[in-house]
This record gives structure tokens, C-alpha cells and sequence, in this order.
């Protein structure tokens, strides 16, 4: 790979392998193959209007268009280049392999296949943002949509496929938004490495990322995906030609999630600095690495129950479908083994940032390491135990409902002990109030909100009512946005300055910071009371008794649309004007600081040593 | 690590209070008891303010759950916002980091005393809710024989019921008061989810597979039926209406309906 002998990284020339295929490849030669490929696919398997089984030869179209377009995005962009010259016997030289770290490139390796982690990691955090955007805008119509009674700004059709698409895409985001550009830039230099375990693979997962992106947005000119994100059987097999596009992403962003969580954790498992022990590593990359390593169980069942909805849809299997033996329930399973543990594959990484944070902001240590990685892996041993509290009110074996009530609230024992660690780091200190200090305090509060109505929800009696509800989109939106995101968000205001060599504008972000929270709360308290008044979740149109809690989460909605607008700004601004920032800004202890900006490719000149673990703050007691 | 209690060593009595002495002690102990009020008064006053009107027996152990639960973590709660709350009091001004903290890693009893009473809440919680569904599972057996059955059908996009001892059909669910009543849910197509909002009970509609759930009305009044599952374009209009009557109304609606009192 890319890790060389020479240690100056400086006065190397920069590579040019100008007679290799590998420099003429990029994002534009992948789009162009990815395309030919896509249209090849759909003129082999075209459907015949004229036949009886013409939905199920269209579905089977476009399904290969998608894929093919996916492999051929890779092809184009010079993915396979590696393995295939391996193949042939006539590997990659080492001037190739720094070619394709990027190495002297600027702006442009950016837009190809470049196996350097701090690329990578820009990559995925543009990427991150640019879904949260388009999630964001689709959560603005929807609840512009329901600020009033009655469903009168946007159809069923186009409110259902809304639902759906926000759903998706703000699940695909939150899933790689700490893991993502945190999990790649920041963290092989936590640990002291040089580079991932395996730099093609991580460049890889992210690419095989990108090519999902499209083949979702296809679905809103396929009639859109008008079954929520869960997409139910038999409502999936029913459902129009947009569906393609919902199990297309989610059969390339399974394999994208299981490179991913290969690398990361190889790389955690084998890379780390010499002398950093287990008990040394810095929690973030416990918890980050916990969470990659939850979902790589995880997403194979989602990839099974899309394949089994894809045969259904084609070739008319009947997995999910009564008539014939198969049963909905199936689904469901398949889904929620993945759709639980999968919610602290998000959350894991957010309030992993979160303990990183606190102990340079109040200058203490972190309190109970041991504590905190207890609760980090009793929470993902139990999730994988608890899917089937999702299909209590489904009908399905109403005698496992208590042991599935059993193993669910006992999440809130380690769940407790990640609160005991936040609160304990605080605890007799003078935290510091600046951007990332300002989110752990707003976890805190959401997370507790998030984590109570979720004792509920976890409660049969409670859930014969709430399930189903507005309660439950609040109770998730408390744990994912309010706990997560915001954490993630702290994460990109502590390590803005060492991604882009930038301080992220202040007062901006203070003005950000104020407009999402506060709207947050209106918006997702309001929801809270429309949801226990008895509103389903799901609906373009609700009855008039619900008028007021619609009407105030709506106002709470464009509040954190003002907020994420201006967040949006100060990041843009601050990355390219913002003032230029320290080399460790905060005074943190963990490595990542003691590189400087630009960080060099192959990150430290001398590999470090590591003789404690990183947070030796505070004065004796 | 130098220890200074050692030095003095005081009894646990004095230790306490000398905890309490601590001015940040006192601070989180008053915002920690007003956070559990808050707490408090959202369970008693708005839950069921905002919550429908408890129409069955199992509404009324929904609310009960709702406003028990939310006052057992409320001194939880209480003491994480109370601690939160302390701090941002104390916050650290300006552009310089803030001075050392005390270099605690760890204190092993307040980690056991938070593990051990954070699993003692939480096995509350388990046995409470144990024990509500063993009732539930209890009566909806012990109860069967007397019970109204109602056959309810989920399809796209309306809720149909049958009375088949009364031998009746209706786009609208008419419930006796006081009487058990068993639903045998099915669905002609996709999953829906009946929920009659004020009776606090749903179970999934699937094809070809019935489902059931009981319940006892135990008011008058007027129910609102709705899905609780997306089931396709209209799965927001998928509504009805329903009533609970007393014996005498239910048993006129019956035969004006052409049914047979059963």
C-alpha cells in the first residue's frame, strides 16, 4: 500500500506515472462508463409492453440499469485497477500507489479514486452534508405540508414518496455521519497509523457510497417510494417502479457499510501506534469502531430482505406474500434484526464524540473509561437482542412480547452509564462554552428526552397506543437528531480546525447552534403531543383536533431550517475564509493535534509512542 | 495519588455533610428538585390533558404507565438536568481554556451506586410491565366466553366490521359498554393497523392471518378508528367512526341492522 520507507514526506517529487491508465481516470471517465453501462443494462432486460408480466420485466430492468451503473462508476474510475493488475501479474509500482494516494495533486484528487484517509474523509463529510440537505429540504415540505389540517400544499402521492425519501436519505446520512469523515480523517491519526488498514478499500466504500446517490434521487422521477423507509411487505411488492431505485440503495450502500466497518476496525484492531493498549485508545475510537462493528452483522439482513423483495417483484417468489406461504412478518424480522442495532449504529459515534469533547473542554479527565466502554458494549450486545419490540402491536407471537420488553429496557442500564461518564467528566469542572462544549449540553438534554420516551415505547400497554404514532417519530427524532446529529455537529466544530486549518466562524455558529436547538424542541415537543392526542404517523392530512401541536412543530421546523442554513454558511465561509487556526486549538491531549495542517500523507514524520492514554488533564486531588 | 479524606478521616455521617457544605453541591441539589418538579407536573397535569379520553381498561393502564413512568424517572431526570444545569452556571469564559480541573478518573461507588439503582429502576419498569400484560393476557382468556366478537377487515383504504353471532355488518364500530370484546383483525391486502384511538389498543392487519386483541369499554362515548400502518396513497384517510352504548342502545342498533341479539 502507500506506506513507504522514506520518512520526510516533504521532498519526495511528486509522482507521475504519466503512461499508466490510473492518471487519466476520474469521477468523469466513471460517470461516462457507469452511464453506458446503465443504459446497456436496461436495452438487454427491456420490458415488452405487450406482455403480461411487463411490470415485473420493467422492475428487473431497471433494478440491472441501477446495479450496472453502480459497477461501472467503479470500472470508470479505476476501482479494480489494483486487483486486476494483481491478477496479471504486474502490480501496482510504488510511484502508482503514491499517485493514487493523491500525493502532490490539490484540489483534483478530490474527484478521483485516491486512497489517502484525510481525502476520503473530506469526501464523505461533503458528501454528508450535501444528503442532509436534500433531507432536510424534504423534512421543510413536509412540514410545511402539515401545518395545517387537511393536506392542502402537496398530494398523497408526492407526501407518502416525501416521507419515504426523507426517511432514507437521512438514514443513509446519519449512519455515515460521524463514521464517515470523523471515522476516516481523524481517526488513523488518533491511533497513530499512517494510513486505513486497507486504502483501496476505504476509497472504495466511499465511491461505492457515491454511486448510491444517484440511483436514489432516480426514484423521484420513477414515481417516488411511497412506502416510508421500513418499505413493508406486501406495500414494497405492490409498490410502482420508484421502489427499484429504494432496494438499489440499499443492496450498494450495504456493501459500501460492510467495507467500511471492515476497514475501520481492521484498521483499529491492527494499526494502533505502538503502546496504545486497549485502555489507552481514545474512547471515539472505541465507540466509532463498536458502531462500524455493529453494522456489519447488521446490514446483511436488510441486503437479504431487498433481495427477497427484488424476487418477489421480479420473478413473483412470494416471500412476503400469504397467498402463496411467505408472510409480511419475514420482512419485518429481517428489518428490524437490522433497523435496531442499526438506530445505535448512529447513535454510538455521536456521544462517542461527545466524551472526546468534554474532558479537553472542562480540562478533567474522562470519567469511568471503564464505564464508558462498558456502556458502549452493553448497548451493542443488547440491541442486537431487541428487533422484535418493533412488532408488538404486529400479532406476531403476543407471548415473546415481555421477553422482548425484558431485553429492551435493560438498554437503559448501560445507556444510564454513558450519561454517568458525560455527567461525571463535568462534574466539579468549569466547562469552557465553545461550539462543540455547547452540543454535549444539548445531548444531554435531548438524549434523556429521547431515552425516557423510549422506556415507554418500550412498554407493551404504553406501545398498543403510541406505536404507530407521532409519539414514536418524535421519541427517534429525539434520539437520532437531537442525540446524534447534534453530536456529530460538535464532532465538525472540534475538528473543523484540523480538517480544513480553519477556525469555524463563532458567532455564526453560536446563532446556528441556538436556531436548531430551540426549533428542535418546539418542533419535536409539538409532535410529542399531537402523537399522544392520537395522531399516526405518516399522514398528509390529520383531523382539525390536532391543529395546534401541527401548527407549532411546523414554526419549530423552519426554525432549524434558518439554523442548519446558517450552520450551512458558517461552514462554507469558515472553510474558505475563516481565520487560520492553531495547530491544537483546544489544548487536547489525543494525536490528531499534534499533526500539523496541511496534515502530511502519510500523517507523522516519526510514528509515535504512546505511553498513556489521552486524557491526563486536570491537577491532582 | 495523595488522598486528603484519608488524612482526616471522617465519618461517613461527616463526609456527608461536608458534601453538602460544597456550594455546587447545594446549587445541583435545588436545580435537581426543580427539574424533578417539572418533571412531575408534565406526568399529573399534561399527560392527561393531553392524552384522549380513557375509554377501556387498557387506556387506563396506558395512562397509568405513561404518568408512572414519567414520575419514576423524574428524580432521574432530575439529577442528570440538575448536574447539566450546575455546570453551564459555572461555565468558564473567554479564549483561553479553563484552569485544571481536579484530575478525577473514577470513584468506584458512586459508578456501583449509579449502576446498581439505574438496574433497579429499570427492573421497576420490567415488572410493572409484566405484570400489565399477564392481566391483559389474563382477562382477554378468562373473559373470551362472554365477549363480543367483531370481525374487523383492513383494505385499502377502509375498515369494515362484522358482528358474526349478531350477524351484522357496519362501516362503523358500535361497542356495548362494559361488556369484553374480542377483535379478529385481517386484512384483504397490504399490513394496515387498527387502532380504535380511545380503547388504547392496535394490533397489525395482515393478509390472511388473524390477528386479535381485547379490550373492555368501560365509557360512553365516540371512537375514532384509524391506521396505524402506511398502507398506500390514502393511508391518511383510512378513518371511521365508532361508539360505545350502553347493552339496550347496542342490542336496537343490532336488529334495526337486521341482526339477532345474541
Amino acid at each position: 500500500m502507500t506506506t513507504l520507507h522514506n520518512t520526510s514526506t516533504h521532498s519526495r517529487p511528486i509522482p507521475n506515472p504519466s503512461k499508466s491508465l490510473i492518471t487519466k481516470l476520474n469521477m468523469g471517465t466513471g460517470l461516462v462508463v457507469g452511464v453506458i453501462f446503465a443504459f446497456a443494462a436496461y436495452y438487454t432486460f427491456r420490458p415488452n409492453a405487450d406482455t403480461a408480466d411487463f411490470y415485473n420485466q420493467q422492475n428487473k430492468a431497471l433494478l440491472a440499469a441501477m446495479l450496472f451503473w453502480s459497477v461501472g462508476f467503479l470500472i470508470g474510475i479505476g476501482a479494480f485497477i489494483g486487483p486486476f493488475r494483481w491478477l496479471i501479474g504486474k502490480d501496482l509500482t510504488a510511484e502508482e500507489q503514491l499517485y493514487l494516494a493523491g500525493d502532490g495533486q490539490g484540489i483534483k484528487r478530490y474527484f478521483k479514486y485516491c486512497t489517502d484517509h484525510k481525502v476520503v474523509g473530506i469526501q464523505y463529510l461533503v458528501g454528508v452534508m450535501a444528503m442532509l440537505a436534500v433531507g432536510g429540504g424534504m423534512a421543510m415540505m413536509i412540514r410545511t405540508s402539515l401545518a395545517v389540517p387537511g393536506g392542502h400544499f402537496i398530494g398523497a402521492s408526492v407526501y407518502n414518496s416525501l416521507v419515504g425519501m426523507h426517511g432514507i436519505t437521512m438514514i443513509v446520512a446519519m449512519i455515515i455521519v460521524a463514521t464517515g469523515p470523523f471515522g476516516n480523517y481523524i481517526m488513523p491519526i488518533m491511533i497513530g497509523a499512517r494510513d486505513m488498514a486497507f486504502p483501496r478499500l476505504n476509497a472504495l466504500s466511499w465511491w461505492i457510497l457515491f454511486t448510491a446517490i444517484p440511483v436514489l434521487c432516480s426514484a423521484w422521477f420513477l414515481g417516488g417510494i411511497p412506502t416510508g423507509w421500513t418499505a413493508y411487505a406486501p406495500l414494497s411488492v405492490q409498490a410502482g417502479p420508484g421502489m427499484n431505485a429504494f432496494i438499489a440503495t440499499i443492496l450498494i450502500f450495504a456493501v459500501s457499510t460492510a467495507v467500511a466497518g471492515m476497514n475501520i476496525t481492521s484498521t483499529v484492531v491492527a494499526m494502533r501506534a505502538k503502546g496504545m493498549k486497549w485502555n489507552r485508545v481514545p474512547i471515539f475510537v472505541i465507540g466509532s469502531t463498536l458502531s462500524v462493528a455493529l453494522a456489519i452483522p447488521a446490514f446483511p439482513t436488510f441486503m437479504l430482505a431487498m433481495i427477497q423483495t427484488t424476487t418477489d417483484r421480479v420473478f413473483n417468489t412470494g416471500f412476503y406474500d400469504a397467498n402463496v406461504g411467505g408472510s409480511g412478518w419475514l420482512y419485518a424480522h429481517l428489518f428490524w434484526i437490522m433497523g435496531h442495532p442499526e438506530v445505535y449504529v448512529i447513535l454510538l459515534p455521536g456521544i462517542a464524540i461527545l466524551m472526546e469533547i468534554a474532558p479537553v473542554f472542562v480540562r478533567k479527565p474522562l470519567f469511568s473509561y471503564n464505564a464508558a466502554i462498558m456502556g458502549f458494549v452493553g448497548i451493542a450486545g443488547l440491541s442486537v437482542l431487541v428487533w422484535a419490540h418493533h412488532m408488538y402491536i404486529s400479532g406476531w407471537t403476543p407471548t415473546l412480547n415481555g421477553p422482548f420488553m425484558v431485553t429492551t429496557e435493560m438498554i437503559s442500564v448501560p445507556t444510564g452509564l454513558l450519561f454517568l461518564v458525560m455527567l461525571g467528566t463535568i462534574w466539579r469542572g468549569k466547562p469552557w462554552m465553545k461550539l462543540p462544549m455547547l452540543g454535549l449540553f444539548a445531548v444531554i438534554w435531548n438524549f434523556l428526552i429521547g431515552g425516557i420516551t423510549g422506556i415507554y415505547l418500550s412498554d407493551v400497554p404504553a406501545d398498543n397506543y403510541l406505536h404507530g404514532s407521532m409519539f414514536v417519530t418524535a421519541h427517534f427524532h429525539y434520539t437520532l437528531m437531537g442525540a446524534a446529529l447534534t453530536g456529530a455537529v460538535a464532532g465538525l466544530a472540534y475538528w473543523f480546525p484540523k480538517m480544513t486549518g480553519r477556525m469555524l466562524n463563532e458567532p455564526a455558529g453560536y446563532i446556528a447552534f441556538w436556531f436548531t436547538q430551540i426549533g428542535f424542541q418546539v418542533l419535536f415537543l409539538g409532535m410529542f403531543i399531537a402523537g399522544a392526542e392520537g395522531q399516526p404517523r405518516r399522514v398528509v392530512s390529520f383531523a382539525a383536533m390536532y391543529k395546534y401541536s401541527n401548527m407549532i412543530s411546523t414554526g419549530g421546523a423552519y426554525l432549524i431550517g434558518i439554523g442548519f442554513i446558517i450552520l450551512l454558511w458558517a461552514v462554507i465561509h469558515s472553510w474558505r475564509k475563516g481565520d487560520i487556526a492553531p495547530q491544537n486549538p483546544w489544548g487536547a491531549k489525543t494525536l490528531e493535534w499534534t499533526v500539523p495542517y496541511p496534515v502530511p500523507l502519510e500523517n507523522f514524520d516519526e510514528t509515535p509512542i504512546i505511553t498513556s492514554d489521552p486524557y491526563g488533564y486536570g491537577k491532582g486531588i | 495519588m495523595s488522598n486528603h479524606d484519608e488524612e482526616l478521616t471522617p465519618t461517613p455521617g461527616q463526609r456527608a455533610t461536608n458534601l453538602f457544605k460544597r456550594a455546587d453541591v447545594q446549587r445541583t441539589t435545588v436545580f435537581g428538585i426543580l427539574w424533578t418538579a417539572v418533571f412531575v407536573v408534565l406526568a399529573l397535569y399534561f399527560y392527561p390533558k393531553w392524552m384522549p379520553e380513557v375509554m377501556s381498561v387498557d387506556m387506563k393502564s396506558m395512562e397509568r404507565i405513561m404518568i408512572g413512568f414519567t414520575i419514576i424517572s423524574a428524580p432521574i431526570a432530575g439529577l442528570v438536568l440538575g448536574i447539566a444545569t450546575q455546570a453551564i452556571t459555572n461555565r468558564h469564559k473567554g479564549d483561553t481554556p479553563p484552569p485544571d480541573g481536579p484530575a478525577v478518573r473514577t470513584n468506584g461507588p458512586v459508578v456501583a451506586v449509579w449502576t446498581v439503582v439505574s438496574g433497579i429502576f429499570c427492573l421497576i419498569a420490567i415488572v410493572w410491565g409484566i405484570v400489565e400484560v399477564n392481566t391483559m393476557a389474563n382477562a382477554a382468556t378468562t373473559e373470551a366466553g362472554t365477549a363480543v366478537h367483531v370481525q374487523v377487515i383492513g383494505s385499502q383504504w377502509v375498515w369494515s366490521f362484522k358482528y358474526p353471532d349478531q350477524g351484522v355488518e357496519s362501516d362503523k364500530l358500535m361497542l356495548p359498554i362494559n361488556r369484553p370484546v374480542v377483535f379478529d383483525v385481517i386484512s384483504e391486502d397490504v399490513n394496515h393497523s387498527f387502532w380504535p384511538v380511545q380503547l388504547g389498543v392496535k394490533v397489525d392487519a395482515n393478509r390472511l392471518q388473524t390477528t386479535v386483541i381485547h379490550t373492555v369499554p368501560t365509557k360512553l362515548g365516540n371512537i375514532d378508528v384509524k391506521c396505524a400502518e402506511l398502507c398506500g396513497l390514502y393511508h391518511a384517510y383510512m378513518e371511521t367512526s365508532g361508539k360505545v352504548m350502553t347493552t339496550d342502545d347496542f342490542n336496537n342498533w343490532i336488529t334495526t341492522n337486521g341482526g339477532h341479539v345474541a
